[in-house]
């Protein structure tokens, strides 16, 4: 299945709503239309995508979706592939779908406009709570191909839950392109905890949108965990335009090998009596490569907002390095702004102090760099995602 | 030959000379104080004992059970039997103190990770932690903490002592341990090391005034002037000190009875 229009013909599509099919058919045409982006671009100045030919791996994965059972949810949630739920439920989906990004944003995220498969739309109804956090595993079974899941999650007013997308691929598999993009739309009140963790192959190219819009009173708690693919790129931008909305961005990313991670984030404060508070922590070792690239956004009526951005980097070898770039839009003067970057290596104090109690270099390192991500890994909204991640971080951390 | 060694200590800190040759012979079961002003070279003594990356052996040897440690890791030295209780104890974030200490306990019994009969039982350490607590009055919600995190100046030195109660050194490096403390801190800590005076135990006091040694009884006082031993001898040695100061040894102003 090449990317071309005809594809778009093929049964995994045909059976889909036409107003669906005709986005797909417009993302399709700003595929075709738009260059690859280049390093005169200035989001795209460090993060070089020459060797990427996303036709090269044209055969798409999780062609007809797939269901994943989630008993015991709640009257009124609908849990359902987002191909499924464009039919049985458009007035919902149809107005949120790609709302919050445009497709033709650049030429990778027209692609995967025009040939999501596999994803999942949630809906949580006003005022329902659901304790279990919903689990959603997306699995690429070879390389070679692509595979594009794209999540909506609706959280109704005064709803409280927790989701997790977690992207799983066999370390050794063959390149392939995949992306594994959210949107999250957190009604008044609502009260939502999002996790995804990307652990794709080594070999993978990523590239992922997460972004979520919070009305009036509403909080999300997002957690972003960068381990895998050769090339990742995430976007996580959360827009604040209700206000006593508020917004906890974090991420850790561990780069090993020739991994480049890419990471640009907004918090765009809309309107005023906002909240936003971003950290970004990522540890690199070999010769591994990372930038981060942040904005706060203070749009010119939100007053008495406050944002807090931070990105710290701790680099492990000589030959790894992190890229940090904060940066601030204001147009108000009555906010509370902070940010800040760090990149550097381990500390040698802390380091004789751990070597002085007996503790050998290597263990003590291991020891500093999991205490690093600690104090953010306290911060995942809840037990399951946390374990998940501790056990993988040691498992890589060796 | 003595159970632990300095001879002819030669060390330099970014190029500048500050050992200029020290030698001390330290038994097990002996307390030992080496006193001097500010700039004397003390903590330079204390961190090439211990093995600190930032300072260079310009030459000599620390012999220790048959080995030169000057050749070893820091933490090969730690395994040998060597403790340094910290002037500043280092904070380091995301690490809990239980943690650490479980750690520092399994790698000195060899335990890396596979074989797991060297392990510490919890029971075991818990046990252990309790009574060592108890001595130093310090209650257990500090080891959730990270490592000195938010401690104060008082609960780093306990800190530091318990560590070393933990792992019971043969010869212990106090590094200005009474700085910054209060008199009740003081005689806690002082009472906890009393404790572990004994045969099994040379000790290595380094400090700038008298006062802690009115609570640690010394066998014998060195003074350090200018990166080599001026004085030494018994107690006597800290109540000359006590009343006259560095002053005669020359340019040095500060007294010891000075208090921080």
């Amino acid at each position: 299945m090449p990317f071309n229009s005809q594809t778009l013909e093929e049964p995994t599509f045909r059976g889909e709503p036409d107003w669906l099919r005709d986005r797909r058919r417009n993302a399709f045409a700003a595929y075709e239309r738009l260059p690859m982006p280049s390093r005169t671009d200035e989001e795209w100045r460090r993060t070089d995508v020459t060797g990427l030919d996303p036709s090269t791996y044209a055969k798409l994965e999780h062609a007809n979706g797939y269901k994943q059972e989630m008993p015991g949810l709640p009257a009124g949630v609908i849990f359902e592939p987002l191909s499924v739920a464009a039919v049985k439920h458009r007035q919902l989906v149809e107005p949120l779908l790609f709302s919050t990004g445009h497709p033709d944003r650049d030429r990778f995220s027209a692609l995967h406009a025009a040939f999501f498969t596999g994803g999942n739309f949630l809906y949580v109804p006003d005022g329902v709570v659901i304790e279990e956090p919903i689990l959603r595993q997306h699995f690429s079974h070879e390389g070679g191909t692509t595979v594009l899941p794209h999540t909506v999650i609706v959280a109704g007013r005064g709803s409280r839950f927790y989701y997790l997308d977690e992207y799983i691929g066999e370390e050794e598999e063959g390149a392939g392109y995949r992306s594994g993009s959210a949107e999250i739309f957190v009604g008044e009140g609502a009260d939502v905890g999002y996790v995804s963790i990307q652990k794709w192959g080594r070999h993978a190219w990523h590239l992922a949108d997460q972004r979520a819009r919070l009305e009036k009173d509403s909080r999300l708690r997002l957690f972003n965990v960068t381990l895998g693919g050769r090339f990742s790129k995430s976007r996580v931008e959360a827009s604040l335009v209700g206000p006593g909305a508020s917004a906890e961005l974090k991420g850790i990313y561990f780069a090993s090998g020739k991994q480049f991670f890419d990471f640009h984030t907004l918090q765009d404060h809309q309107v005023g009596n906002t909240t936003s508070d971003l950290l970004f922590k990522g540890a690199l070792q070999d010769t591994a490569k990372t930038v981060y690239a942040g904005l706060i956004r203070i749009e010119k009526g939100a007053a008495r907002s406050d944002a807090y951005q931070a990105n710290r980097n701790l680099v492990l070898s000589d030959h790894a390095k992190a890229t940090s770039i904060p940066m601030l839009e204001i147009d108000n003067n009555d906010v509370r702004c902070t940010h800040g970057a760090t990149v550097g290596p381990v500390d040698p104090q802390s380091l004789f102090y751990l070597q002085s109690r007996g503790i050998p270099a290597t263990t003590a390192k291991r020891m500093i760099v999991q205490g690093f991500f600690g104090e953010v890994l306290e911060r995942i909204p809840f037990e399951q995602a946390r374990r998940l991640v501790e056990t993988e971080l040691e498992a890589r951390l060796g | 030959m003595a159970d632990f060694e300095i001879r002819d200590l030669r060390a330099s800190v970014e190029g500048k000379e500050i050992l200029k040759g020290v030698t001390l012979a330290i038994n097990k079961g002996e307390v030992h104080a080496v006193m001097g002003p500010n700039g004397s070279g003390k903590s330079t003594l204390s961190h090439t004992l211990m093995g600190h990356p930032g300072y260079t052996v310009d030459g000599g040897e620390v012999v220790f059970k048959g080995k030169n440690v000057l050749a070893l890791q820091p933490d090969e030295r730690a395994r040998l039997g060597m403790f340094l209780a910290f002037q500043y104890p280092v904070v380091v974030p995301g690490i809990s103190m239980t943690n650490f200490l479980r750690t520092a306990l399994n790698a000195k019994r060899g335990y890396d990770g596979k074989d797991k009969s060297k392990q510490i039982s919890p029971k075991e350490f818990r046990s252990m932690l309790k009574g060592e607590l108890e001595v130093l009055h310090m209650d257990d919600s500090f080891l959730p903490r990270y490592i000195n995190d938010g401690f104060s100046g008082g609960e780093k030195k306990r800190a530091e002592i318990l560590q070393m109660a933990m792992l019971k050194p043969e010869i212990a490096i106090l590094d200005e341990t009474d700085s910054g403390l209060d008199i009740d801190s003081i005689k806690f800590v002082a009472e906890a090391v009393n404790r572990m005076r004994g045969p099994e135990l040379g000790v290595l006091i380094i400090t700038h005034y008298t006062r802690i040694l009115e609570f640690i009884k010394p066998d014998y006082v060195h003074v350090l002037v200018d990166g080599r031993f001026v004085l030494s001898g018994g107690p006597e040695v800290a109540d000359r000190l006590e009343k006259t100061g560095y002053s005669e040894w020359g340019d040095v102003e500060d007294k010891p009875e000075e208090v921080a």
